[in-house]
């Protein structure tokens, strides 16, 4: 099938300049699956300050680190890992749930990503209060390096956006995708230093670092979160891929966006 | 000004998730028995076939058929929705889209949230909705069940939502599928009576019916769809009488095996 690069050029742009449309899809979302709860999306917060809170006092005894250090660390690197895995989960669904949509209007699909995308980051808005909580029980101190977040944030959504509409265009078609895809986080969960400390491995092991795109993608904003300046080597990983990745997205989608609607 | 053409449109439409022995049986019956399914074959259904159409300003098209014809696969061709598998298609003009529902309904929303949202779903800006919010409430005519949660609703109340909603739009290319036939009859006058002022705002319709009477009254061009061929092409009245007679004689359809390389169909 021949790709056509302006329709899907087209698409991706219409897609996101339609800010008002996807911006309303993604807080009718939010309220749709916190309806009639009292503190809504809250709820999210509230299972991952639990998860920081356990496991952070288990596992730092472990392996014999200071809670105050180890806590803020588990807490930024969670609430970075939960933004991201969402990307790719969600993203694996992002036109088959939207089915409703794509056969009786025509519009671009992209609209359906960034709505995605700007619902976890509402999502991860949240999340990042018990982050500033435990900062404020670990006595983080407040610097500059802050200010990092922003542009670690964007470009994680850069990189997840390009994920989310390839995966969504090929879960469309193959559904067992999806399912592949979320066994697989959950092993990445736990062989990137998330939240174990990379300073832990040795030898080889850390290659499990330097080449892991996914430890990257976190890194960016986990370091301003912690207060560390940004990393150039996580940096160059992560503008590189989505440079290869939005080149590869393109012309993926530009070859199969046309077959989506016949898909789901 | 609006314009619609279409040439030599064929859509062929994928049929996933078939257990492997139905697929086996449709194999044998389709290709005689003979070829064993290998490779990347897929159980296509053949929707629209060599399709050629075209529309001008003023046109009211009515589309007939019986069901599975292909009418609501031909109205998402035109409205950009199905990209055809083979042909070209044209299209000049704001399209506005009417399937059963008002596009993303929320059933726990309230009315005036939902008129809102579907309002903007359908291309409408902030001003545009508050402006013929007047008008929409009139027409709907649910009173205070406007406040309260859709899901609330009786089915016949959320089409007259619904469709106040859809119906205010200014598009000049209007694409409608049966969905008038649902509500009470009084609805049915009322919903012929305001397609028939949104018809003369918009320069073009195209309308899938099962009703003569309906046809006859909004349309001024009639199409037959027959197994996805367009049979009869024509004045209404002329159309209406071919489909009578095609109900005499009942064909079940039949399916068509595609061979596509796995990626692409």
């Amino acid at each position: 099938m021949i790709p056509r690069y302006s329709d899907a050029i087209s698409d991706v742009i219409g897609g996101m300049r339609a800010y008002d449309m996807w911006g309303l899809i993604g807080w009718r979302e939010i309220r749709r699956r916190y309806r009639r709860t009292v503190i809504g999306p809250f709820w999210a917060s509230i299972s991952l300050a639990i998860f920081v809170v356990a496991l952070g006092i288990v596992w730092s005894q472990l392996w014999h680190l200071d809670p105050k250090q180890y806590l803020p660390f588990l807490a930024s690197g969670m609430a970075c890992w939960l933004l991201f895995s969402s990307f790719v989960t969600e993203g694996c669904s992002v036109f088959v749930s939207a089915e409703g949509f794509i056969k009786q209007l025509r519009v671009p699909y992209m609209m359906f990503v960034c709505a995605l995308i700007w619902r976890n980051l509402i999502v991860f808005g949240h999340n990042f209060l018990i982050f500033v909580l435990v900062c404020i029980y670990a006595q983080v101190p407040l610097n500059w390096n802050w200010l990092w977040i922003v542009p670690g944030l964007a470009a994680m959504c850069v990189n997840g956006t390009w994920i989310a509409l390839v995966l969504g265009t090929l879960c469309s078609r193959y559904r067992d995708i999806q399912q592949v895809v979320a066994s697989l986080l959950q092993v990445l969960l736990f062989v990137t230093p998330i939240m174990w400390p990379p300073s832990q491995l040795t030898g080889r092991a850390v290659y499990l670092v330097d080449f892991n795109l996914l430890y990257h993608y976190i890194e960016i904003v986990r370091d301003p979160m912690m207060g560390l300046p940004p990393s150039p080597w996580s940096w160059f990983m992560v503008i590189a891929s989505a440079i290869v990745g939005w080149s590869f997205g393109l012309w993926f989608y530009a070859r199969f966006r046309r077959r989506i609607a016949y898909w789901i | 000004m609006a314009h619609i053409t279409l040439e030599d449109v064929t859509t062929d439409i994928p049929v996933y998730g078939l257990q492997r022995s139905l697929r086996k049986a449709l194999f044998g019956r389709v290709l005689g028995g003979v070829k064993q399914e290998k490779g990347n074959k897929h159980i296509v259904v053949r929707a629209l076939d060599d399709i050629t159409l075209e529309l001008r300003d003023g046109e009211r098209l009515g589309l007939m058929g019986h069901n599975g014809a292909g009418k609501t696969t031909l109205l998402r061709v035109i409205a950009g929705i199905y990209t055809p598998t083979q042909g070209r298609i044209h299209i000049h003009g704001r399209i506005s889209t009417l399937f059963n529902t008002a596009p993303g309904l929320d059933a726990d929303d309230t009315g005036y949230e939902n008129i809102y949202t579907c309002g903007r779903y359908l291309g409408m800006s902030k001003k545009e909705i508050a402006d013929k919010l007047p008008d929409i409430e009139r027409f709907a005519e649910l009173g205070d069940y406007l406040a309260l949660p859709v899901r609330t609703y009786s089915a016949g109340m959320m089409t007259r939502l619904g469709f106040a909603v859809a119906t205010t739009i200014d598009p000049d290319i209007l694409i409608l599928d049966e969905g008038l036939s649902a509500g009470d009859a009084r609805f049915a006058e009322r919903a012929a009576k305001r397609v028939e002022t949104l018809i003369s705002r918009t320069n073009i319709l195209v309308f899938a019916s099962h009703s003569g009477d309906l046809i006859k009254k909004l349309c001024n061009r009639a199409v037959l769809l027959h197994h996805g061929r367009a049979v009869v092409d024509g004045a209404p009245d002329r159309v209406i009488a071919e489909y009578h007679e095609l109900l005499k004689t009942p064909q079940p359809p039949t399916l068509t095996v595609a061979e596509e390389a796995p990626l692409i169909t």
